[in-house]
């Protein structure tokens, strides 16, 4: 007798085609997508690549009309933002993301505070960038690389402080539970125990926030604007990559468009790499 | 105060002076001291109560296993003493727990010096996130300050104790992580032990391990109790029969009996211990 | 035995053992009292039949002893149960050796058959006692089954009635052999055969001492008898 035989061959031969049927769907489905994804891609690669010669990284961006120039001042200027924005904004998410799953747990002033922040994680960027300008630009009466920090900031941290609670929420009660039974205060068991645990996935968020910032355009519009010379003046109007390429892309110089194709890719390969690293980083963990 | 013996045998007046000086210095072996004392122990989850008017003495320095079927309090009863319950609102213990005379279900004792005199090692290996060496020297560093030559020679100690200074001794700054499930267990155990309690709660220990890491485990569990005081939480009886000096049988949060573990396990006193220890449970 | 375990397995490992035990018990039994019968009827055909089935007794004691290790390897029995099978295994031993004693009967019963030398002794107190033994015996048996520690503490006590038999026996052998010494060949056989049956007595009263020390886990063995009844009673 063959005992390899299904029991009811009808179901099973349904069963098999269903399964090839949402096989195939799927797979549809994905190809549709990264149709659309490789066709970005690829446009931006070849007309970005185009531009990218030692030019852009050592000049400044050009006057209108003049030729050539590069985005050394729109790189320097975005680094700087952006580095500010992650000194700012890590300790800030990281020790409210601490504070919501370590400590405050049930209470009132937890709740509402993850209610402001899933609220801010949707919160239009042009939105931000406009209360940041009437708060801080309005006040001063001109625009500064501070300004556009702060809106950035204020983009970055409740994605840190979302993952870094997630993270700390996924270190099993065990671990904290051995900590105290050796006598641990709690807030060294919050530190250097849980957080040290969920190391990688905090991390991560990190840099996904830093990921998410990097291309973010309406904030610094208001904020820090745009400067066309080398500016390293955190007080002063700073250039950085997004603004450029809003500007030089709708320009009709044809160095300035070829230059927002640069920019483009420019950011593009950032964003790619800091979720890469950032993949890497959180494998790391699981193979402890 | 004069003590005076009067023998001419030179062998009985060497044992009289040696039970006379572990009296002065406390630990008489001759006269068996309580480590816990546990009086009318009652334990409520809200509204639930888990314990049940429990009077318990745990004696120093030997082995006291708890065995029950599921849900029948063993683990609340440990995780009391060491009041672990105290992390979760909602869980409350009455009556009294004496430490060596101290009640410590005293609202005002300081849980965090309670928990590092008494120690516990649970059922799941939870290694810190960090090296070897890191993992004992947590511990210790919370309550002690010591050298670094020091330190080194406390975490030889601890791993010596918990028999994995020979596996572990040249790696000891790889990550807690890298090793196997019976020798996480006894890094947590060295780890408990590093910080020199009075006593250790070990719950489970070794349910999630291999037989021949728990054959380890159990040998283990006979040398340290020549220091420490030792409480051990088992579903596996033969364990219990195998490992402790006592034996305390628990049903439904009421301690049903406690006695000699040898008593227990060849002429127990109720009917109801009989039929857990022999399996009948119809 | 009552009160099921969880495991219905080890249940009827622990019934078997114990029918093995009562079979043998039973097997016993009747190579006393078909001893007895060919040492009253001097019969040779009997005093044959017991020395041959000697070999089946001792194949049960292997037996039973191979049955109790396996309990012992395979279930880590605990109380009640460890109290049983720790005397089960002893128990068998002396049936055993009862056995052996029967077979001794047999043997010297053949051999005055053969040098056709009965003196033709009174052996009432022979007869007596051997009832008495075989009696002793189905007691103790039945203690066991019933686990009865009343019954058997009775079969303690009864068996000096089958040792002050046996002395005065041997008092009246005295006198006989050094009335007429051409019968001491005989008669050293049948104090042989007088002093078998008083150890059956005394195999019969060991088996229910172990009746006890199951019941109530007290090892009475060598106490004396009214600590004994105490303790069976309690």
């Amino acid at each position: 007798m063959n005992q390899m035989k299904p029991i009811n061959a009808s179901i099973f031969n349904s069963r098999k085609r269903n399964n090839k049927i949402g096989l195939f769907l799927s797979m549809t489905a994905m190809t549709v997508g990264m149709l659309f994804l490789f066709w970005i891609l690829s446009v931006l690669f070849l007309k970005g690549f185009a531009a990218i010669n030692w030019e852009i990284f050592t000049a400044s961006t050009p006057a209108p009309g003049s030729e050539g120039g590069g985005l050394a001042n729109a790189i320097v200027g975005s680094i700087m933002l952006i580095g500010c924005c992650t000194l700012i904004s890590t300790p800030i998410g990281v020790l409210a993301g601490l504070y919501l799953s370590e400590y405050g747990n049930r209470s009132k002033v937890a709740s509402i505070t993850r209610f402001v922040t899933d609220i801010m994680l949707s919160a239009p960027s042009i939105v931000i960038g406009l209360f940041v300008y009437a708060l801080v630009v309005a006040q001063v009466r001109h625009f500064s690389g501070w300004a556009g920090t702060i809106a950035l900031a204020l983009i970055a941290i409740p994605v840190v402080v979302r993952t870094t609670e997630n993270m700390l929420q996924l270190v099993p009660g065990s671990l904290r539970e051995a900590a105290y039974a050796l006598g641990t205060p709690k807030w060294k068991v919050a530190f250097s125990i849980t957080l040290r645990a969920a190391k990688s996935g905090v991390i991560t968020g990190i840099l996904l926030a830093l990921a998410r910032v990097s291309g973010e355009t309406a904030p610094l519009l208001f904020t820090a604007l745009n400067n066309q010379f080398f500016s390293t003046n955190m007080n002063a109007p700073m250039a950085n990559l997004p603004v450029v390429i809003f500007q030089f892309a709708m320009s009709p110089y044809d160095n300035w468009v070829s230059l927002a194709w640069g920019g483009a890719l420019l950011i593009t390969i950032a964003v790619l790499g800091l979720n890469i690293l950032a993949r890497v980083v959180f494998r790391e963990k699981v193979q402890g | 105060m004069r003590t005076v013996f009067n023998t001419n045998d030179t062998q009985e007046a060497r044992v009289l002076t040696d039970a006379l000086l572990d009296d002065l210095s406390g630990s008489n072996p001759y006269i068996a001291k309580n480590a816990l004392e546990i009086k009318d122990l009652n334990f409520y989850y809200g509204s639930y109560q888990g314990l049940k008017n429990i009077n318990l003495d745990i004696q120093e320095r030997k082995v006291t296993a708890f065995i029950g079927p599921s849900g029948c309090g063993k683990s609340t009863l440990l995780r009391s003493i060491n009041r672990m319950y105290d992390l979760y609102p909602g869980q409350r213990a009455e009556g009294e727990i004496n430490f060596y005379g101290e009640n410590i279900l005293n609202p005002k004792q300081d849980l965090n010096l309670l928990r590092s005199r008494i120690g516990m090692v649970f059922q799941k290996p939870t290694p810190f996130p960090m090296s070897i060496y890191e993992n004992i020297a947590f511990g210790v560093r919370l309550y002690e300050r010591l050298s670094k030559g020091e330190m080194d020679e406390r975490v030889e100690w601890a791993l010596n104790k918990a028999a994995l200074w020979g596996e572990s001794k040249d790696k000891l700054n790889q990550s807690g992580l890298s090793l196997s499930g019976g020798q996480q267990q006894r890094l947590c155990i060295a780890r408990g032990v590093a910080v020199k309690p009075s006593v250790l709660l070990l719950d489970e220990p070794t349910s999630a391990l291999d037989p021949i890491s728990t054959g380890k485990i159990e040998e283990l569990i006979n040398e340290l109790k020549l220091d420490y005081t030792i409480a051990i939480v088992t579903h596996n009886m033969q364990q219990a029969a195998r490992v402790s000096d006592f034996t305390a049988y628990m049903y439904l949060g009421e301690l049903v009996e406690f006695g000699k573990t040898d008593e227990i396990f060849v002429k127990p006193k109720r009917k109801e211990t009989e039929d857990y220890i022999t399996g009948r449970f119809g | 035995m009552p009160d099921k375990h969880l495991s219905s397995q080890f249940d009827s490992d622990l019934n078997s053992l114990c029918s093995k035990l009562l079979e043998m018990g039973g097997m016993v039994e009747s190579q006393i009292s078909n001893a007895m019968h060919a040492f009253t009827e001097m019969d040779l055909e009997s005093c044959n039949q017991v020395i041959e089935r000697e070999k089946t007794v001792n194949d049960f004691e292997i037996d039973v002893d191979l049955a109790c290790t396996e309990i012992i390897a395979r279930r880590q029995p605990t109380a009640r149960d460890l109290r049983l099978v720790m005397a089960v295994s002893k128990a068998i031993t002396n049936l055993e050796r009862a056995g052996d004693e029967a077979e001794s009967v047999a043997k010297r019963t053949k051999r005055i058959i053969e040098a056709a030398n009965n003196p033709g002794i009174n052996v009432a107190e022979i007869e007596l006692s051997g009832q008495m033994a075989i009696s002793l015996l189905r007691r103790s048996l039945d203690a066991f089954a019933r686990l009865d520690a009343i019954a058997a503490a009775d079969v303690i006590k009864e068996d000096k009635l089958i040792d002050e038999e046996f002395r005065s026996f041997v008092r009246k052998l005295i006198i006989y052999m050094m009335e007429d010494p051409r019968i001491i060949t005989p008669a050293l056989d049948m104090l042989t055969i007088a002093k078998a049956i008083e150890r059956i007595g005394d195999h019969a009263k060991n088996i229910a001492e172990f009746v006890i020390y199951i019941v109530k886990g007290a090892d009475i063995r060598h106490l004396p008898h009214a600590e004994i009844l105490r303790q069976a009673s309690e």
